[in-house]
């Protein structure tokens, strides 16, 4: 303890990762970079997904070993690290994935695999005054005795940071940490890394939201292909040369798609009015017209992916009515509002959206098959191909072209255009995209966007609920806010700003 | 649209311009896909030559019959274990329910003296309704299924003793599903065991219900999010279970003129042991009936070749037992390689 302290206060605390290469199935990745993180200071690591942003941590962090280059932590060189010396040498790493026992308590957790006591008894006191005692210096105010599963995301988060800290973390390393939090969590996480960076810890934060970039770290590294093509001090830094350094182009900032030249349909093809779903939203009316593309803003927890479940019938209404094509519809489950032309892209594809393990064209082809079928019952992968074919080029998929491919082998913004075929294969007129680029990379991005476009020029209503507001600004021809299951506000045309959907839903 | 602005680690795969990488992706993954079926290919041939060395029977043309014969019962019950393990359902109550429904034909058309026809159909019925059971349990009620289907093991296992009296019922007469040999001297099990195999292929490669099973086991929550009815096409499954336990329990009962309800003991382990063997994945969505057939010949070889040899019957326990951890090892092994 009185060790690392002085350690803290003598000298800042570095680590330099150099010339570092890494190979996964003879395909090289990572082709000599390198890092510095030193004590006291933020260091962001921005790219794409796939950028090699990972692989580098997790080699800094012990997970893989390199195949060439060096670790210097703290003037200890060494070809690689294993997790056990990383964590030796003070080197602890949050995952973007909740690495937790959720049904033990939160001091139990802090804890966790480091239990003091004596001759394998665990003193259960010692345990409770550590958590005490770090939760404390993080000026937090969780329930050590509560289950870490009765947490919100954002304090499991902070469970974790304080268990790398009650372990003498002198460098923490950040994966994408926001992705699951509310803009208030953020904030909050965002005050912690202040305040660590002030205690001296050396931190890397790994994102890929520029705005993050500017609002906590010192320095950037910005790494493509497995190269680092930018690096200096963020102050030195503007937001384009980020971005065109991220996407290996010059970008134009986001813009606003043109007014569509097409016919909106006359008649609205969903509506809710004042429709309310218990502990999820309240009086919310809403209409998407035929041809139209409107975005449902509102933070994590705001509401909007639960509007569009209680279109999808996995989510009942418990007052106000929903309207297909002008008919009141109660749908119990998602087969029958597919049924009735409706298509929902969830915001988790991994867990609610793809088949991994399946080929792309069963992947895009799965809520068509009793159409595709042969009275309704008889396939073959043959019509399946067929059908992949038909929207593998129009939404610029990137694949082998091999209708056999597993899905889980394409990227991710590949997966999600299959998924986004499978309801063009299927024909739905209206479209619930949920977080439509979530873990997309901007590339991926632009083009999902066109897709959307060009399927709302063909009459098809879609619904955006998300949280991303440039997404928003990019894709929407109306916005509605929403705040604490409410709709808070409405946006139309040039009003859909960036600025005026941050202002909406914060108040 | 350039063609290389999407950097990922899948790129190199992915970039039309790159020919050779496009070529070497693809034979990596052909590389993969092949090894399940091929590495079963190999096993069973050099299992073929060690028994054909060790003993001049082994390839003889009857004693093929025999292993078929022999595989028979196991094998219509893996056609529908294969199925349900795709969706990631588990049916262990088929042992008990094949000595079940042979007891109810030994009790009915043996002690009650009803004509065969009509046992055959109480028998069908007895099928259909442990597969109603199961699947009422695992989808209406929401119990996993191999907690229901071990219940249901124990409870079909003693109601066959209680009907039975613990005695084993002779049936006489009832010989042609069991034992005739209509057609190139196979006999009729084998047939049959042919037709199911042929007959679930069918249905897991070219119907929207095959398809949907492969779905739901790859992905529960994504199968209903489009639009599968994934609890009715799982209770069909238990379902179909059901009929081809029903179809297992006459053949067993004619093959022995008898039924005794301590029958089949430990069938589920020999049904799971070739449908592992056979590639299909515990974690669901992945296997195929071929691979199965596959794991079902190994097994039938294995033990065939032990008796050839003139091992002690109870080792073929042994051998079973340890090719299922073999088997189970084998996939563990395999994901690791092809994840790394």
């Amino acid at each position: 303890m009185t060790d690392s302290a002085t350690n803290r206060s003598s000298s800042a605390f570095r680590l330099e990762a150099r010339g570092i290469r890494k190979s996964f199935g003879g395909v090289e990745v990572l082709h000599g970079v390198g890092l510095v993180a030193t004590g006291g200071s933020v260091l962001a690591l921005l790219g794409e997904n796939g950028a090699g942003k990972s692989t580098l941590v997790k080699i800094v962090a012990g997970d893989y070993s390199p195949d060439a280059g060096e670790i210097d932590v703290a003037g200890d060189v060494r070809p690689s690290l294993d997790p056990l010396s990383a964590r030796q040498l003070g080197i602890r790493m949050i995952f973007q994935e909740l690495n937790d026992a959720p049904a033990l308590t939160v001091a139990e957790n802090i804890s966790l695999g480091r239990w003091p006591g004596n001759h394998g008894v665990v003193s259960w006191r010692e345990v409770r005054r550590r958590a005490q005692r770090v939760l404390e210096e993080l000026g937090v105010d969780i329930d050590p005795d509560a289950p870490v599963g009765s947490l919100r995301i954002g304090e499991r988060q902070v469970v974790e940071i304080a268990r790398a800290l009650s372990d003498e973390a002198r460098c923490l390393i950040l994966d994408e940490p926001t992705a699951a939090l509310s803009a208030q969590e953020v904030e909050r996480l965002f005050t912690f890394i202040h305040r660590l960076r002030k205690r001296g810890v050396a931190l890397v934060y790994i994102t890929h939201r520029l705005d993050e970039v500017r609002q906590i770290a010192d320095r950037v590294e910005v790494l493509r292909d497995g190269e680092v093509v930018l690096e200096g001090n963020v102050a030195e830094l503007d937001r384009r040369r980020l971005v065109s350094a991220m996407v290996g182009r010059t970008i134009e900032d986001v813009q606003r798609p043109p007014a569509p030249s097409w016919e909106l349909g006359s008649a609205p093809v969903l509506r809710f009015t004042s429709a309310t779903s218990e502990g999820a939203f309240q009086d919310v009316d809403l209409e998407v017209f035929p041809g139209e593309v409107v975005a449902l803003y509102g933070k994590v927890g705001s509401g909007t992916a639960e509007v569009a479940d209680a279109a999808f019938g996995t989510r009942s209404l418990t007052g106000g009515s929903l309207e297909l094509d002008g008919k009141e519809s109660r749908f119990h489950g998602p087969a029958q509002a597919i049924e009735a032309g409706v298509g929902l892209l969830p915001a988790d594809r991994q867990r609610e959206g793809a088949f991994m393990v399946r080929p792309v064209a069963e992947n895009l082809s799965a809520p068509s098959w009793p159409r595709l079928a042969r009275l309704r019952t008889f396939i073959s992968s043959r019509q399946e191909a067929i059908a992949y074919r038909r929207w593998h080029d129009a939404l610029t998929i990137r694949s082998r072209n091999d209708p056999g491919q597993p899905i889980g082998t394409l990227s991710g913004g590949n997966q999600q255009k299959v998924l986004l075929g499978r309801w063009l294969e299927r024909r739905s007129r209206v479209l619930l995209l949920v977080e439509p680029t979530r873990g997309v990379d901007v590339g991926a991005r632009q083009e999902i966007y066109r897709s959307i476009r060009s399927l709302s020029s063909e009459g098809v209503g879609i619904l955006i609920p998300t949280s991303d507001y440039e997404e928003v600004v990019q894709v929407a021809d109306r916005a509605a806010v929403m705040a604490r299951g409410r709709i808070v506000a409405r946006l139309e045309g040039d009003e859909i700003t960036t600025e005026e959907l941050a202002e909406a839903a914060g108040g | 649209m350039t063609e290389a602005n999407e950097p990922t680690q899948l790129a190199a795969g992915e970039a039309a311009a790159a020919g050779p990488a496009v070529q070497q992706a693809a034979d990596m993954d052909r590389r993969r896909r092949i090894p399940e079926l091929a590495a079963l290919v190999v096993f069973l041939l050099v299992e073929g030559v060690f028994f054909s060395l060790k003993s001049p029977y082994f390839l003889n043309w009857d004693n093929w019959l025999n292993i078929l014969t022999a595989v028979a019962v196991t094998g219509i019950i893996a056609a529908p274990a294969t199925l349900l393990l795709i969706a990631g359902q588990f049916d262990l109550s088929v042992g008990s329910g094949t000595a079940f429904c042979g007891v109810i034909m030994a009790y009915t058309v043996g002690s009650l003296g009803w004509s065969e026809p009509l046992g055959v159909v109480v028998v069908v019925l007895a099928g259909i309704g442990i597969g109603l059971v199961n699947g009422f349990f695992v989808n209406v009620v929401g119990v996993n299924a191999l907690i229901t289907t071990l219940g249901t093991l124990a409870v079909l296992r003693g109601l066959g003793k209680v009907i039975s009296n613990g005695q084993t019922l002779i049936l006489n007469g009832f010989g042609g599903i069991g034992t005739s040999r209509p057609f190139l001297n196979i006999p009729t099990p084998v047939l049959i065991l042919a037709a199911i195999v042929a007959l679930f292929w069918f249905v897991m490669r070219y119907t929207v219900y095959g398809r949907s099973m492969y779905a739901i086991g790859a992905n529960p929550v994504a199968a209903r999010l489009t639009g599968i009815r994934s609890k009715r096409l799982i209770f069909g499954g238990f379902v179909l279970s059901g009929l081809c336990v029903a179809l297992s329990g006459l053949i067993l009962v004619s093959q022995l003129g008898a039924s005794s309800p301590i029958a089949a003991t430990g069938l589920e382990l020999s049904v799971v042991t070739a449908v592992i063997l056979g590639g299909a994945s515990l974690a669901g969505g992945r296997g195929t009936i071929i691979g199965t057939a596959l794991g079902l010949l190994i097994i039938g070889v294995l033990n065939n070749g032990l008796i050839l040899l003139n091992v002690d019957p109870f080792w073929q326990e042994v051998a079973q037992g340890t090719l299922l951890i073999a088997a189970v090892s084998f996939d563990q092994l395999r994901i690791r390689l092809s994840v790394a």
